[in-house]
């Protein structure tokens, strides 16, 4: 027993010798810079995501930087790759959490990633603004009561967002009768089909069928000739970009084309690319499109095409986002004056500076118990055509649409 | 009936493309009795380096620049993860040692073509044929006539030449092989070089229908194996049948089961084989003499 005391003892000691090293290393390296994380698969089958992710951060903090920094402080970044990969993005917020002591994490183009590795920045009380991943459950996965504050943010349209602008799109704007689902079978897809069903449910219609498929399948016949069968009118999507694109090839292949309408995923230049002409018409909800519909979303477009010497984004909408959570994040450091876990997320609750964004502008975007930047209203649909994404309804920017604000 | 026809049709087309990649299985099977784990990434190199060249040359010059590296490919494979396994007669080392030069090629290719899909161009017109309601892709047409045809000729090689009796001689018995001045450790080498070039040709036969990337070579590496194991590794006209049975079942089952079970008969005729008999549907039961 006193053998057990002793090492205790001593092992405490050890962790305050420790403790103070680091301490004393952090309020070093704090005079110099301002550590943020940055997570996201940068290789792999969401890398086209996670990298334009990665490029809107980065061009974000450099304009920061270049103009002085945030508190008169430069942002350091401290850029990781998950590989899409639940168990290496709960290593990664650990080493950024304990050994890199980042004050904020930005990122997750996966839900499941997203999931797994949040909870360690929620236990250390440090602020996560996911910018791409749209799981339902994200941002409500610690909301208080039954935690004392909730830690993550969003600058993305969540799941539940989309499947009601799909279900109203294709049901009430476009007057389809007998939707099919085609829906992959990882969580991202079965997640959606489960969140489109509950949507078509609202408007009192029912899938005529639900079709699943794998990551990888390069024949789509037999889902497509069920839908076929059950005299589908429209497809409802939810999968990423390969499998979409074999759906589209599949149709044509059967001489059967019917509209395609789905998650933001459809705009992936792997659908695009794969699809070609037959993935002209497909129409999916967009926070942003390459467009240069305001001033800023201009100078964002022509910033990020000189700095990456690209025409056409990977995944516009990633960039955006992106882009614009590092602004939040800056705000809210600069009006907590500290880079405080505690207070930047009281600060990110609580903005009273107005952020003028590329998606839109931030106007008190969060609040205590409501962590999503971007409501029902924000996004709008955009259409392949030719290769691009265009506006599906050009109505819905014009004039003063163009910049949709949050709905309090 | 004319679903079930398209139904058919198009789990031809897939059941094909599994069949030539099992093909490759076995060829290195019948000489070595080692099988190259790594060959649906043969495949997706194959396609990979086959997308590279067609920018440059062309799509029909581009062939046989595949076929070439697809021979160098093998070749590497046996020299560096075969040949010491089957000379110290380490009954498990190949098998390791083939994954892992597998994960190596595939990390390589995610390095220079990155591991986004990527699209294919078609030597054919992208637009379907009709035939009494059946709709076939040119594409997938010229996937089955491309796949009969290399494995076709491959076996008339081995069957006419005097280099193919050395191969199949090594195949029946490698040490009376040997000691008939046969070369077998070259056979061996060549077995696993026509392997991997089969596996390279499937893969631009292949990639216009099945896109290419990366990441490619994992499931239909996987898919290949277990029409291999049902159709017997011993036989190529097995492996050739066993690829239609599980394509043709996938689509069927997809179709009239739900799209949610499709994988599920072709496993489970799998696990019969398995247990009824071992060698394959088509193959020839060994006795091991020890």
């Amino acid at each position: 027993m006193v053998g057990v005391q002793i090492r205790m003892v001593l092992v405490m000691k050890k962790y305050l010798a420790v403790l103070a090293a680091s301490t004393m290393f952090v309020s070093v390296a704090q005079a110099q810079s301002i550590k943020i994380g940055l997570s996201g698969p940068f290789t792999g089958g969401s890398a086209s995501m996670g990298v334009s992710m990665r490029d809107g951060v980065k061009l974000a903090v450099a304009e920061i930087n270049k103009a002085g920094g945030v508190l008169g402080r430069q942002i350091q970044l401290v850029e990781r790759d998950d590989e899409a990969r639940n168990e290496l993005g709960v290593q990664i917020a650990q080493e950024l959490i304990n050994k890199e002591q980042v004050v904020a994490n930005l990122g997750y183009i996966n839900t499941g990633v997203a999931l797994a590795s949040q909870r360690f920045y929620q236990e250390a009380e440090i602020p996560v603004i996911n910018n791409v991943a749209t799981g339902t459950l994200i941002a409500k996965q610690f909301l208080p009561p039954d935690n004392k504050a909730n830690y993550i943010f969003r600058t993305s349209a969540n799941d539940a967002i989309q499947s009601a602008m799909i279900v109203d799109e294709a049901i009430t704007r476009r007057g389809f009768k007998a939707p099919a689902i085609l829906a992959d079978s990882t969580n991202y897809g079965q997640l959606g089909r489960a969140d489109l069903v509950k949507a078509l449910e609202a408007k009192g219609v029912k899938p005529v069928a639900e079709e699943k498929f794998n990551i990888g399948d390069t024949d789509m016949t037999a889902q497509l000739l069920r839908a076929k069968n059950a005299n589908a009118d429209v497809i409802l999507t939810y999968g990423i970009g390969p499998e979409l694109a074999q759906i589209a090839n599949g149709m044509a292949k059967l001489g059967w084309k019917l509209p395609l309408i789905g998650s933001w995923t459809l705009s992936m230049a792997t659908f695009i690319d794969n699809a070609g002409a037959n993935g002209d018409g497909a129409e999916m909800p967009q926070t942003f499109v390459q467009i240069p519909t305001t001033p800023k979303r201009k100078a964002f477009i022509e910033a990020y095409q000189a700095a990456y010497k690209v025409d056409r984004f990977p995944s516009p909408v990633s960039a955006a986002q992106g882009y614009d959570s590092v602004y939040l994040l800056a705000a809210a450091i600069t009006q907590a004056k500290s880079t405080d876990g505690r207070k930047i997320r009281e600060a990110l609750e609580n903005l009273q500076t107005k952020v003028d964004g590329v998606v839109t502008v931030y106007d008190h975007p969060f609040s205590a118990t409501d962590h999503e930047a971007i409501t029902a209203n924000i996004p709008v649909f955009g259409i392949v055509k030719g290769g691009r994404v265009e506006i599906a309804h050009p109505e819905d920017i014009a004039g003063d649409k163009a910049l949709r604000v949050k709905a309090h | 009936m004319q679903i079930l026809a398209q139904l058919i049709v198009s789990g031809i087309a897939v059941g094909m493309i599994y069949g030539v990649i099992a093909f490759g299985y076995q060829l290195t099977f019948a000489t070595s009795k080692t099988l190259n784990f790594g060959q649906g990434e043969a495949l997706m190199l194959g396609s990979l380096v086959g997308l590279t060249a067609v920018a440059y040359v062309g799509y029909w010059a581009m062939l046989p620049i595949v076929l070439v590296f697809g021979l160098m490919q093998g070749a590497v494979v046996e020299r560096l993860g075969v040949r010491r396994a089957i000379e110290t007669r380490s009954e498990a080392g190949w098998i390791m040692a083939t994954i892992a030069l597998g994960i190596i090629f595939k990390n390589l290719a995610e390095n220079i073509w990155g591991r986004d899909a990527l699209k294919f161009p078609s030597p054919l017109p992208e637009a379907p044929i009709g035939f009494m309601g059946v709709n076939v892709l040119p594409m997938e047409i010229a996937i089955v006539v491309g796949a009969l045809g290399l494995m076709l000729s491959i076996e008339l090689f081995n069957r006419r030449s005097i280099y193919g009796k050395a191969v199949v001689a090594t195949a029946n018995d490698r040490d009376a092989a040997g000691l008939m001045g046969i070369d077998t450790s070259l056979a061996i080498s060549f077995s696993y070089a026509l392997s991997s070039m089969t596996a390279a040709f499937a893969g631009v036969l292949v990639a216009p229908v099945t896109l290419t990337g990366a990441s490619m070579g994992g499931a239909l590496g996987l898919k290949a194996f277990a029409v291999a194991i049902i159709g017997g590794l011993s036989s190529g006209m097995g492996v050739v049948v066993g690829g239609l049975i599980l394509g043709v079942t996938e689509t069927l089952t997809g179709y009239y089961i739900s799209t949610g079970y499709k994988d599920v008969p072709g496993l489970v005729l799998l696990l019969l084989v398995l247990s009824f008999k071992p060698s394959g549907l088509f193959g020839k039961a060994a006795i091991k003499k020890v």
